[in-house]
């Protein structure tokens, strides 16, 4: 494909406010010759900027064999360049007042740097540079494949629960390598995993133009363009695989599961539910419809679970959560539940009033006043997001990776306050149904006889 | 359920981090210069005190339109009664469970209608009430929390309820290693002072009548011993009018506010305190020792050696046990305030089979603060990094709410951002080293370790360093 130098160039002013209170920040989008997306939003409210390169490759698309390795992959990103090499990226960055890190997800993986303005060019050189290519070092391998199952330890197999709503919940609810696997990874493949795996990862994915830029701050939008153009045309176009067929064939029935945990004490359950895909009208409805069910006190689920049945310790969840927000995935994903319920209660009696919640959403639909508080609570989590350089950054360059366009990122309050109270009910019984869930149950071993310890890893 | 929030969000996080300790290394050809640091931008305060003694901070930063409201009250976990360990806790869990005009589900829903939701939390000097809202909805939002500061009932049902959860609660949290380890630090710093309370008992959760939460309410949700701030898209006039409309009845009752924490008394024990946790495929490392308070002489400097030390990601420890040896993935080191008492902390998770060359890691780092100058590389990084971090944290209405909050609640004055700032700036390499002689000899340090009994034991054996159990 010839590429060509494509200006779009959006600028959105501040709205008057209407009913709803709205906010759009000026916001701005270009392309380069080398295919880098760029978005800029200007912020002059204090001396800082928010930088954050997205590329568009995550965990789902791992190779088989390789599980973890798009996160152990990450990790490397931070491990030195030829001209840069290891420690240079975070002491440029520190000594510059700013910080830096980096999140893989199932559909992108981000870099995100915080920092005072004047230390803007010196991280736009270095994310350029390992743009360019990287040290590629079997010592820093074998250090942060080391770091990495410290990581797995510390966040897996030393907790309870060991985020089995986030890692198991999807291998059950999914059939497909993509989006069934680990994505913490497997200590056999992370082990397995070689030098030539991280070169070849870099080459297929890691190029200008499956990768979106985005600055903001305080700096005025040109400057940005300028300053981008300046540190990253010379970054060459490389051909990137084309995206694999990710979809899962229907889920026709019920699925569920029990595990036992060594270290828990309290039991709990992960309720999933397949979601629509990403950009249609049932997404939109899925995100409200899975705010309503969970987000805060006001929630359906905590009201019911907690309040009223007095059946749950703790309710958390929503669409495409823990990892993501409802609205940044690009592949089969899940409403999931992570319930935490007294020893003295039962399972069934914890899923009956969880059917409750349901069956009252599908019979009555949500009230008019809920589903507008719903509304303007993610209108406000939304703001609160944006607030944060670096998180407008992050949002604006997923919205950008996945649509095109970052019109989403601002227009979503908007479309969420438009959602009737039938959209949600028609949702609730065409997804929110027992043939379209999996549900696992995790119990204490302590709780069980001795002859199921052992089963927690 | 905030704690598992808060390590969702280090998930995946590669926090990478490196920096060479001593040898300089050279920046490599066309990195562009930094360009002019831009001055630290304090938050400018409006102050007032209302009749009823309830002091009022506002900042009015305009653009995003929400307001960020925190109040907050003296009289935390170290007030509570000596039998009723963690009561402040149940206080703040119950806080927004019902008032005289509003139901529990009520208040829940208004606060959501603007936008925001109601935060409690129990320090050990206080409990801070907050919620983040849009700014079209301040008076609302205001509404709701000056009702429940002044008029929460503490009603038997939902206190019963609550009482269980927390029961259950607290085994789910005793089933993870950073409670155990945060917990166990605590007591074995703190000893007998009501400093050493981070958590409730199921003993003091089953004690604890509504009755008793009635009585503790009334005796430190008092204006003369409480403050109101809000920062955001707000008319620090108009706003101080709203509050004054909203709290400026609520009364201060005769009895005497909650009793002021002792100072600790001195140095805390250099030992091993080991709590056993069968199962456990690492150790969890903490080590702490007293440190300067905020607001003293070397407070700064402790900071900036801090951030030298392990208080950044290319911090001399980080460096070490990461991203030299791989031993961990997020070792670090923090300065904790209260009012009357710092706390120098080192945590890390490492995996059983290095649980001695990582101790024998941190003990070479906190003797080499200790013993020699950091370079001047070293120094700048470390308040460049400071200020720039403060700079970063400034510009978002919740994190100033919260940071004045907290100010008021360590008895610092609504200037005290600005100060530290210049203070910061105005450390030397000599104000570190003698912080760092001072605070960071490994010998001062009170060291818990949580995991395998026999592990532990066997990778402490070789420095001589005795073994105890907590009572």
């Amino acid at each position: 494909m010839k590429i060509l130098r494509v200006c779009l160039f959006f600028v959105c002013l501040v709205a008057p406010a209407a009913r709803a209170q709205k906010w759009n920040p000026p916001t701005a989008m270009k392309k380069l010759s080398n295919g880098l997306t760029v978005v800029l939003s200007e912020d002059r409210s204090a001396p800082t900027i928010g930088v954050c390169v997205s590329y568009g490759i995550g965990f789902r698309l791992e190779p088989e064999g390789r599980t973890g390795f798009a996160h152990l992959f990450e990790h490397m990103m931070f491990e030195g360049t030829p001209v840069a090499p290891k420690g240079v990226f975070d002491r440029v960055i520190e000594g510059g007042g700013g910080f830096n890190n980096g999140d893989t997800r199932y559909d992108f993986t981000e870099y995100i740097e915080s920092a005072p303005v004047s230390a803007l060019e010196p991280i736009l050189w270095l994310e350029a540079d390992r743009m360019k290519t990287l040290d590629f070092s079997i010592k820093n391998l074998e250090n942060q494949r080391n770091v990495v199952e410290e990581e797995v330890r510390v966040n897996v197999m030393n907790q309870p629960y060991g985020l089995f709503f986030a890692i198991d919940l999807p291998g059950k609810a999914f059939d497909t390598y993509p989006n069934a696997h680990n994505f913490y990874g497997d200590f056999r493949d992370l082990d397995a995993t070689n030098i030539g795996d991280v070169q070849k990862f870099f080459e297929s994915y890691y190029a200008p133009n499956n990768a979106v830029l985005a600055i903001v701050g305080d700096i005025k939008i040109e400057n940005g363009f300028a300053l981008a153009e300046k540190y990253f045309a010379g970054v060459p176009p490389r051909q990137v695989p084309p995206r694999p067929n990710v979809s899962e064939r229907p889920q026709t029935a019920e699925r569920r599961a029990e595990e036992t945990d060594k270290l828990a004490q309290v039991p709990a359950l992960a309720i999933g539910y397949r979601m629509p895909p990403h950009g249609s009208q049932d997404a939109i409805v899925a995100a409200i419809a899975g705010e309503l069910l969970h987000n805060g006190d006001a929630s359906l689920l905590y009201q019911s679970l907690v309040k009223g049945n007095q059946v749950a310790l703790s309710v958390d969840g929503g669409t495409n959560w823990p990892l993501g927000n409802p609205f940044e995935y690009d592949g089969p994903t899940l409403m999931t539940s992570f319930i935490v319920y007294p020893p003295n209660v039962s399972e069934e009696r914890v899923i009956a009033a969880y059917d409750g919640a349901i069956a009252d959403l599908v019979k009555n639909a949500p009230s008019r006043a809920a589903l507008e508080r719903v509304a303007t609570k993610m209108r406000s989590d939304r703001y609160g997001e944006l607030e944060i350089p670096i998180r407008r950054a992050s949002a604006l360059s997923h919205a950008v990776l996945f649509d095109g366009s970052f019109a989403s990122v601002y227009s979503m309050p908007d479309d969420l306050a438009k959602v009737t109270p039938q959209d949600v009910k028609a949702f609730a019984a065409k997804y929110l149904v027992r043939t379209n869930r999996t549900i696992l149950n995790r119990l204490p071993a302590a709780a069980q006889g001795p002859a199921k310890q052992g089963g927690a890893q | 359920m905030k704690i598992l929030r808060i390590f969702l969000v280090i998930l995946l996080g590669a926090s990478c981090a490196y920096a060479q300790g001593q040898k300089e290394q050279q920046l490599p050809k066309g990195l562009p210069p930094y360009g002019p640091q831009p001055p630290l931008q304090a938050p400018e305060v409006k102050t007032s005190k209302l009749d009823n003694g309830l002091t009022v901070w506002l900042v009015s930063l305009p653009g995003l339109p929400k307001v960020a409201m925190t109040a907050a009250v003296r009289g935390g976990l170290a007030a509570d009664p000596k039998d009723r360990p963690g009561l402040a806790e149940l206080l703040a869990d119950t806080l927004n469970q019902g008032t005289k005009s509003r139901t529990a589900r009520q208040i829940a829903e208004e606060l959501q209608g603007a936008g925001g939701d109601f935060q409690a939390r129990a320090g050990r000097d206080g409990i801070t009430v907050s919620a983040n809202v849009l700014s079209a909805d301040t008076g609302a939002a205001l509404t709701v929390l000056a009702d429940v500061l002044q008029n929460a009932t503490f009603p038997a049902s939902e206190v019963t309820l609550a009482k269980r959860n927390l029961s259950d609660t607290l085994k789910q949290r005793e089933s993870r290693p950073g409670f155990l380890a945060s917990r166990a630090l605590s007591k074995a710093i703190f000893g007998d002072n009501p400093y050493s309370v981070v958590a409730p008992t199921q003993e003091s959760i089953q004690n604890t009548t509504a009755e008793e939460l009635r009585m503790q309410f009334a005796r430190r949700f008092r204006p003369d011993e409480a403050i109101f701030v809000a920062v955001g898209d707000l008319d620090a006039g108009k706003m101080e009018s709203l509050v004054r409309e909203k709290l400026g009845s609520w009364k201060s009752p005769q009895m005497a506010p909650a009793d002021e924490s002792p100072r600790p008394p001195g140095d805390s024990p250099h030992a091993l305190f080991l709590v056993p946790r069968p199962g456990s495929v690492q150790t969890t490392l903490e080590m702490g020792t007293l440190a300067p308070l905020a607001g003293d002489a070397d407070y700064e400097a402790a900071e900036v050696a801090n951030a030298i030390y392990g208080g950044t990601f290319s911090s001399r420890l980080t460096s070490n046990i990461r991203e030299d040896k791989g031993y961990t993935y997020s070792p670090g080191s923090s300065l904790e305030t209260y009012r009357q008492a710092d706390v120098l902390r080192t945590q890390a998770d490492v995996r059983n089979a290095v649980t001695a060359p990582t101790f024998n890691e941190i003990v070479y780092e906190l003797n080499r603060m200790a013993t020699t100058t950091p370079t001047n590389d070293e120094l700048n990084k470390a308040k460049r990094s400071l200020l720039g971090t403060q700079a970063i944290l400034l510009q978002l209405r919740g994190s100033v709410a919260r940071q004045l909050g907290d100010n008021w609640m360590l008895g610092l004055p609504p200037d005290q951002i600005r100060m530290e700032g210049e203070h910061i700036e105005e450390v030397t390499s000599a104000d570190v080293d003698s912080a760092a002689q001072k605070y960071f000899p490994a010998m001062r340090m009170t060291i818990v370790a949580v995991g395998e009994e026999k592990v532990i034991r066997q990778a402490f054996a070789p420095f001589g360093i005795a073994v105890q159990t907590l009572p």
